[in-house]
C-alpha cells in the first residue's frame, strides 16, 4: 500500500510507534521512515545517541526510546520530513505533536488550526503551541500542536483553516454552524434526523448531502461512538430538486 | 429498569407532551412519556403545520380557538429558549362548488358567533390576498386572518422542555409492548426497557392509537391512513395565507422560512401504517397546485414524505375515559388535526385525568358517542 499511496498503513506504523509505556512517560520521536535509501542525517544529528549507528547507510533508522528525550533536533534534519515527536504526557486530555512544516505562511502561536492525518484528511482541531524556526531548523520550521490525545498518532500535518471552529458552516443550504450542531448534541439530540428537525440542517435543496455525513462525524466525536455504529439519516425523494411544472409533464427541468 | 409512575403517557408528539406538561403544572408528580423513537418522529413532525379556526362544527371551532390563543403566547408561557415560529398569515379557504358556498356561509356564521373573525369574500377579494392565484377557478372563499403556520418540532420541544423542568421524565427510543389490566383497572405498561407500574395510561400514540387500544382489549373505532406532502425550495415571501380547498383536495402554504409546503389526501389510500412516498401523489399534487396557483409551476420541490392521519368516524378528536379499563384515557382520532389542537388537548385531558371540570366541555367527544350514534360530522377536512 505504502508504495502505491505513499500513506503508511497501521501495519507499517506498528514497527515504528514506541510502546505505550514509553509514550506515557513524555516526548519521544516517532520515525515514520519506511524506505531503504542511502540517508542518515537523523543519526548524525542526534546528540544523545538515541538513533543507532547505521551498519549500512541504506538501513532504516532504529531508535533507542530510552535514550531519546524528544528534543526534536532530528525533525528538521530529516530530508524526508518523516520524523515527529509525540508527547502523550502533555496534559490530561491533550498530546503535543511536533511536526516539520515547510509551507508559508506559518501560523501564529496560540492559533487554532486543523490537524490533518497522513492522507491529508481533517481529523481534529489543533492549537499551535510553539513554532521553532531558528538557525538550527535550517528552514524546516517545527510546529508544536496540542491535539486531543486520541489523535496523537493520527495528526501528521495541519491546515491553517480552522475547520472545527464553532463558526464553520456545516449546512450550507440552511447556514447552520458547527457551533449550533454542537449545542444540539450537548442538549441530547442523538441522531442526524433529530438535529435536522430542530435545526433545519439538511432540509435545503441539497437534502443533507454535505451536512449529513459531517453531522454524523460530529455526533461520533462528541459522544465517543464510531460513525459506522450511528443511525443513518432518512433519505427522502427526490434525488435532485424538480420543478412542479415538470411533474405534470411537458416541461424541462433545466 | 422497573419503576413506578403516577401516569404514563404513550406518544412523544404534541399531544403527549402537552398533556404531560399540563398534568405536571397542576402538581402531579412522577409522570413518564414513552416515545418509540424521538420527539415528533410520528404524526406531529410529519404534519402540514397549518393552524386554523375555520371549522364547520362548534366543537372544533372552540378547540381550535383555544389553541390559537395559546399559540399566540406560547413562547412566553412555556419559557421557550428558541421560537415556535407562529406566523398568522391567515387561511384562504376557497369554494369551488355551489354546495361549498352554502356550507361556508353557514360555517362563517357559526365561527363569527364564537368570536372567530372569518368572513366570506368574492373571488376578486381573494385575489387581493393571494395575487398569484387564478380567481376564475373559484366562486368564493372564506378568509380568517388569525389562522396560520407553526413549527411542529419547536412547539413540541417547547412543551417537552417545560414539562421536563416540572419533573416529567421523557423516555425516547422506548417502545410500549403491552399494557397490564387487572379487574378492569390499569396496572402498568410493559416496554422494551422494563415494566412501569402505573394506575393511569394515556393513549396519545397518534397513528398507532389503534394498536395501543388493542393492548387493553379495546377496538377503537378509528383507523390510520397515509397522507402525503411535499416541500419546495425556499423563495422570497409571496403568499401570506394558507390556500386550501376541501372539494379540490389541496392545502398549500408558504412557511415563514420561504418554502412552500403542500399536501392532499387520496380517496383510494388503504388503511394501514405505511409512511412511504409515492410518485402518483407528486403528479396529482402538482396538477392541483398549478391549476389554482399557476406561477408555482417554476418552484422546485426538494422533498416529499408522509405521515398518518388517525381518523375517527366524525373527523373530530376522541377524548376521555373508556368503560372497560379504569385509568385508560384516550387522546386520539384527530383526523389530521392533532397538532393544531395540541394546547387544548393538553388542558382538557389533564383536567379529565385529575377529575376536574374541563375548560371546554368535552363529554360529547367521548368514545361512547359512536355507540350512541351522536355524531357531529366535521365537513371541513382535506
Amino acid at each position: 500500500m505504502l508504495k502505491s499511496t505513499g500513506i503508511a498503513t497501521n501495519k507499517d506504523l506498528e514497527t515504528v510507534i514506541p510502546a505505550k509505556e514509553r509514550l506515557l512517560k513524555g516526548p519521544v520521536a516517532v520515525i515514520e521512515c519506511f524506505e531503504k535509501i542511502p540517508c542518515n542525517p537523523c543519526y548524525t544529528s542526534c546528540k544523545r545517541g538515541a538513533i543507532k549507528e547505521f551498519a549500512d547507510i541504506n538501513d532504516r533508522p532504529e531508535l533507542d526510546v530510552d535514550k531519546c528525550n524528544g528534543c526534536g533536533v532530528c525533525i528538521s534534519n530529516c530530508p524526508g520530513l518523516a520524523i515527529f515527536v509525540v508527547d502523550e504526557a502533555y496534559s490530561e486530555t491533550e498530546a503535543l505533536i511536533k511536526l516539520p512544516y515547510e509551507f508559508f505562511p506559518l501560523p501564529d502561536e496560540g492559533a487554532f488550526v486543523t490537524g490533518l492525518d497522513r492522507a491529508g484528511k481533517p481529523v481534529c482541531r489543533a492549537k499551535v503551541i510553539k513554532i521553532q524556526n531558528g538557525k538550527a531548523q535550517d528552514r524546516t520550521p517545527v510546529v508544536s500542536l496540542a491535539v486531543p490525545k486520541e489523535f496523537s498518532m493520527e495528526v501528521r500535518s495541519m491546515s491553517l483553516e480552522d475547520y472545527y471552529s464553532d463558526n464553520t458552516i456545516i449546512c450550507r443550504c440552511e447556514e447552520i454552524t458547527l457551533g449550533e450542531i454542537r449545542e444540539y448534541i450537548r442538549k441530547g439530540y442523538q441522531t442526524v434526523d433529530e438535529i435536522k428537525r430542530i435545526s433545519r440542517a439538511g432540509m435545503g435543496p441539497c437534502q443533507g448531502r454535505t451536512c449529513g455525513p459531517l453531522i454524523m462525524e460530529e455526533i461520533a466525536r462528541a459522544t465517543g461512538q464510531n460513525v459506522a455504529d450511528l443511525k443513518v439519516p432518512t433519505y427522502r425523494p427526490p434525488t435532485v430538486p424538480i420543478k412542479l411544472g415538470q411533474l405534470v409533464g411537458g416541461e424541462k427541468n433545466e | 429498569m422497573n419503576k413506578t409512575a403516577s401516569a404514563v403517557i404513550i406518544g412523544g408528539g404534541i399531544s403527549g407532551c402537552a398533556i404531560a406538561y399540563n398534568l405536571a403544572k397542576k402538581g402531579m408528580k412522577d409522570i413518564v412519556i414513552l416515545e418509540k423513537e424521538y420527539l415528533c418522529s410520528g404524526a406531529t413532525g410529519r404534519c402540514g403545520a397549518g393552524i386554523r379556526m375555520q371549522w364547520g362544527t362548534e366543537m372544533n371551532c372552540k378547540l381550535a380557538k383555544y389553541s390559537v390563543e395559546f399559540f399566540e403566547t406560547a413562547n412566553e408561557v412555556l419559557e421557550y429558549e428558541y421560537d415556535i415560529g407562529f406566523k398568522q398569515g391567515g387561511y384562504l379557504i376557497i369554494a369551488a362548488t355551489e354546495k361549498e358556498v352554502t356550507q361556508f356561509k353557514k360555517n362563517v356564521a357559526l365561527q363569527n358567533s364564537l368570536g372567530i373573525p372569518s368572513k366570506f369574500i368574492t373571488p376578486l377579494e381573494a385575489k387581493e390576498i393571494v395575487p398569484h392565484m387564478d380567481e376564475t377557478k373559484i366562486i368564493g372563499a372564506t378568509f380568517n386572518p388569525k389562522d396560520g403556520h407553526l413549527d411542529p418540532f419547536h412547539t413540541t420541544q417547547a412543551y417537552a422542555n417545560a414539562a421536563k423542568r416540572l419533573g416529567v421524565e421523557i423516555m425516547t427510543y422506548t417502545e410500549v409492548t403491552g399494557i397490564k389490566v387487572e379487574n378492569g383497572k390499569i396496572k402498568g405498561v410493559q416496554t422494551d426497557k422494563g415494566f412501569i407500574s402505573t394506575p393511569v395510561v394515556v393513549n396519545a400514540a397518534g397513528g398507532h392509537s389503534q394498536q395501543i387500544g388493542e393492548m387493553v382489549g379495546i377496538n377503537l373505532p378509528i383507523f390510520s391512513e397515509r397522507h402525503q406532502i411535499l416541500v419546495t425550495e425556499a423563495v422570497e415571501p409571496m403568499q401570506g395565507p394558507m390556500f386550501m380547498s376541501f372539494s379540490q383536495n389541496i392545502y398549500c402554504q408558504q412557511t415563514p422560512h420561504g418554502s412552500f409546503i403542500m399536501g392532499r389526501g387520496d380517496p383510494n389510500e388503504p388503511r394501514d401504517l405505511r409512511v412511504t412516498s409515492g410518485w402518483e401523489f407528486l403528479e396529482e399534487m402538482a396538477k392541483t397546485c398549478i391549476k389554482f396557483l399557476p406561477p408555482l409551476k417554476d418552484l422546485r420541490m426538494v422533498r416529499q414524505w408522509s405521515g398518518l392521519y388517525n381518523i375517527s368516524p366524525d373527523r373530530q378528536p376522541i377524548y376521555g375515559t373508556v368503560k372497560d379499563a379504569e385509568g385508560f384515557y384516550l387522546a386520539c382520532g384527530y383526523s389530521g388535526h392533532g397538532f393544531m389542537f395540541g394546547p387544548v388537548t393538553g388542558v382538557v385531558m389533564a383536567e379529565t385525568i385529575l377529575g376536574e371540570t374541563p375548560t371546554i366541555p368535552i363529554h360529547m367527544l367521548g368514545i361512547d358517542r359512536f355507540e350512541k350514534g351522536e355524531l357531529l360530522l366535521e365537513p371541513s377536512v382535506v
